[in-house]
């Protein structure tokens, strides 16, 4: 990766500081450029954002933003430039920036990635995915999801385009789902999801095996998961109306072979599996998927729910597979509330409970000698799931 | 009565008039014992209109037909008619006559699309009810062709492919329909009904797969243990000459029909070892003994002990005692007999090289040795003695 700022090629003169280098570059993306001028100066900029020190250099420059995004689709720098923004959107330190030069930014983003005809949604989409990482470009998209169009219509859109395949003919749009599993972090986002009187939540849930991506899963099930934050809706998620419960230890399941007794347990979508069933292959996603199951444990009725719809089977088999350490803890944590006792009165819902304080502390220095020993056992490489072109 | 030239509503006149009545009886009233009927016939106080109109009966009432139906009017008034009439025969739950209303309608070719989108969605509905469901799916698709957004149209179709068992395709539907109005509450219920069905479904499927599957592996076993114990069997009557194979499950199939009536069939027990359905034949008297499972490590004459215990009831001449009985089994193709020496056991016999068991039954002949029938049967026909 080279460093940015060196001299661009430009004709003549003495050293130029690297924003006047680079504005230079602005004519030649210019609608009306020459193509194989323009192309170069994509792949330029494309090289820059290699870089933080590129990458903040550009994030400042509203017209080169708004020049990379206006590119004209067809062409082949036109993808370049969307690339360049997924890079540009990937950098945490310069979503600031990158808004103030260009608040429209996301917005606009928004209409390309979830336009059927434009061929580059899908990085509009991973841009807005980098994007919405972050409180503030969140908040912000929010916004023009609600501006945009009639009330909730934005984010329809958006489901939509994720449910129907071939939405787009010549993009995935695998993007979405990390950027909806953003925005399913605001209390707006969330409500439409679980609109009891809307259809919205239930089209998400058979993506949880969707096979040909794990950015796709991992988005939907991150989704589920912060939907499973609403403890007010436990009893709906996990009743005939939407029936999480199942779609979310489907991609836990294995080719088990239990009895006919066992068997007749179990949730339907569950019963009797083919011998070539594979579990979910990330790690990280079924860590989410058994957080979303405990979370919705957190009540007593919703507790009981999810033992009668025979979640133990499943989970008591994913733990003696489990070969990720902090996954098989998150299980055994799930097992012991599903096969424990009922917690004493006051504490029925544990999302509620109010921990006395040296309780708490208790608590941490319990959490952290965990830590201690996971990190111990295994090399400590934090995944970091920020969207860039390969 | 009237006389010329005076207003007949003029107070007078009608004074006059019922004055009349006081002498005279009126005779245009209704008769006293069927005024009820009569009542019905008049078309103002009719409660329900008659399915034919004669004309000669109900003239009135064929007038008014004549100016509802009549061929005067436009297209579109025409068509809202016949709607209105097969509306009317929908709530009498007449569905047939509906339907021919509905037809008519369309027939007329109005140039409204959203009376013809109804004229289609309501004859599907009523073909729903008669239970021609992909007769109502042609009129649903014909509808939203003309209406996309008509969202009647859409959950008729929907329920449509809920009767036909279609239940992605009623999913799709209800999805479709939301598109347009995300809270229609029948769309929502359907949606849930037709997904859930849906997985059922599949759950369903993957049973029987599961079960074919394990049913395959089981025979393939039983096969495996037939093959390696070196019995043959014979080929199986090819009763079909196209079918491309004798599956095995069509092998063990003719083991189960024919010569089982309890269903008995070929099982391996917990050790391995086998045991068979197999068939005794008396050609003295034409009968024949059944056992259900014959354990290949068993002796005939352990059989037939138990068998003959008592002399059977056809055993006219009281002559079938275990130590009388002498089994044969016949090589068809060589039509020669083999002695089966009681003591033998089942794997022995079934071994012999010339013995081969057809449709998976093992059968044999027994009859009394010494019996003039017996030396009679064996005349003329090559018997071998086996060891």
């Amino acid at each position: 990766m080279g460093e940015a700022g060196a001299g661009v090629g430009a004709p003549g003169g003495p050293e130029a500081s690297p924003e006047a280098e680079v504005v230079k570059l602005l004519p030649f993306l210019a609608p009306g450029a020459r193509a194989d001028l323009q192309a170069a100066a994509v792949r330029h900029v494309l090289a820059l954002t290699g870089s933080g020190p590129g990458r903040a250099l550009l994030a400042g420059q509203e017209a080169l933003l708004q020049a990379l995004v206006e590119l004209a689709p067809a062409s082949a720098p036109a993808r370049d430039a969307a690339r360049a923004l997924v890079n540009l959107a990937a950098d945490p330190g310069l979503h600031e920036t990158l808004l103030a030069a260009d608040p429209g930014l996301p917005a606009r983003l928004l209409g390309r990635a979830l336009d059927p005809q434009w061929p580059w949604a899908e990085e509009a989409a991973a841009a807005l995915a980098n994007l919405s990482r972050e409180q503030g470009p969140c908040a912000e998209l929010m916004a023009a999801l609600a501006a945009a169009e009639p009330a909730d219509s934005g984010l329809e859109r958006m489901v939509r385009a994720l449910c129907t395949p071939g939405y787009n003919a010549r993009a995935p749009l695998h993007y979405l789902a990390p950027l909806l599993s953003n925005l399913s972090q605001r209390p707006a986002a969330r409500a439409f999801l679980l609109d009891p009187d809307r259809c919205v939540v239930q089209r998400l849930l058979p993506l949880t095996q969707y096979p040909d991506s794990s950015v796709r899963r991992g988005g939907v099930v991150g989704t589920l998961r912060n939907c499973c934050f609403e403890h007010r809706h436990h009893k709906w998620l996990l009743g005939p109306e939407v029936d999480i419960l199942p779609f979310l230890l489907l991609p836990l399941a294995g080719p088990e072979d239990f009895s006919e007794e066992e068997m007749e347990r179990l949730p339907v979508d569950l019963q009797y599996l083919p011998p070539d069933k594979q579990r979910e292959p990330d790690a990280d996603i079924r860590k989410m998927l058994v957080e979303a199951i405990m979370l919705l444990t957190a009540t007593a009725p919703g507790r009981q729910q999810v033992r009668d719809q025979g979640a133990y089977l499943i989970l008591r088999e994913l733990h003696s597979w489990e070969p990720e350490p902090d996954v098989r803890a998150a299980c055994e944590k799930l097992i012991q509330v599903l096969i424990g006792d009922e917690p004493e009165r006051g504490m029925e819902n544990l999302l509620e409970v109010q921990v006395p304080e040296d309780v708490e502390q208790q608590l941490q220095q319990l959490d952290c000698r965990e830590q201690e020993q996971l990190q111990r056992e295994q090399a400590p490489e934090p995944w970091v799931e920020r969207a860039t072109p390969t | 009565m009237e006389q010329p030239g005076q207003d007949p509503t003029s107070d007078d006149v009608m004074d006059s008039f019922l004055e009349k009545f006081q002498s005279q009886p009126y005779r245009g009233g209704f008769h006293e014992d069927q005024w009820e009927e009569e009542f019905e016939k008049v078309p103002l106080f009719m409660r329900r209109a008659p399915s034919e109109i004669d004309p000669r009966e109900n003239p009135d009432l064929a007038c008014l037909q004549s100016i509802i139906f009549d061929e005067g009017r436009s297209p579109e008034e025409q068509a809202k008619t016949y709607k209105d009439e097969g509306n009317d025969y929908f709530k009498e739950k007449d569905y047939k006559k509906a339907v021919i209303s509905y037809t008519e309608g369309l027939k007329k070719k109005c140039a409204d699309p959203d009376l013809n989108a109804v004229l289609y969605t309501n004859r599907a509905a009523a073909q729903y009810y008669l239970g021609n469901f992909r007769s109502a799916l042609n009129d649903v698709t014909a509808a939203r062709k003309l209406k996309p957004c008509h969202l009647k149209a859409i959950i008729r179709g929907a329920l449509c492919h809920l009767e036909l068992k279609h239940f992605a395709e009623a999913v799709n539907w209800c999805d479709e329909g939301l598109q347009i109005d995300g809270k229609e509450k029948k769309l929502l219920e359907l949606r849930a009904k037709a997904d859930k069905l849906k997985r059922i479904e599949q759950r369903d499927v993957r049973k029987a797969s599961l079960k074919e599957k394990k049913e395959r592996n089981q025979n393939e076993a039983l096969l495996q243990t037939i093959k390696a114990r070196n019995i043959r069997l014979s080929e199986a009557a090819c009763e079909d000459e196209d079918s491309p194979s004798e599956g095995l499950g069509e092998l063990f199939l003719d083991g189960l029909s024919s010569d089982n009536p309890h269903g008995a069939r070929l099982s391996l027990d917990d050790q391995g070892r086998l045991s068979w359905p197999v068939l005794f034949l008396y050609p003295e008297y034409a009968q024949s003994d059944f056992i259900s499972a014959f354990h290949e490590d068993s002796r005939f004459i352990d059989h037939l002990m138990v068998m003959f215990g008592e002399t059977p009831s056809w055993d006219l001449e009281q002559k079938y005692c275990p130590d009388n009985l002498e089994v044969y089994f016949e090589d068809e193709d060589r039509a020669e007999l083999y002695r089966v020496p009681a003591k033998s056991t089942l794997l022995q016999v079934l071994q012999h090289h010339r013995y081969f068991v057809k449709a998976l039954t093992p059968a044999f002949l027994v009859c009394v040795g010494s019996s003039p029938f017996c030396k009679n049967y064996l005349r003329g026909r090559k018997v071998y003695q086996i060891q």
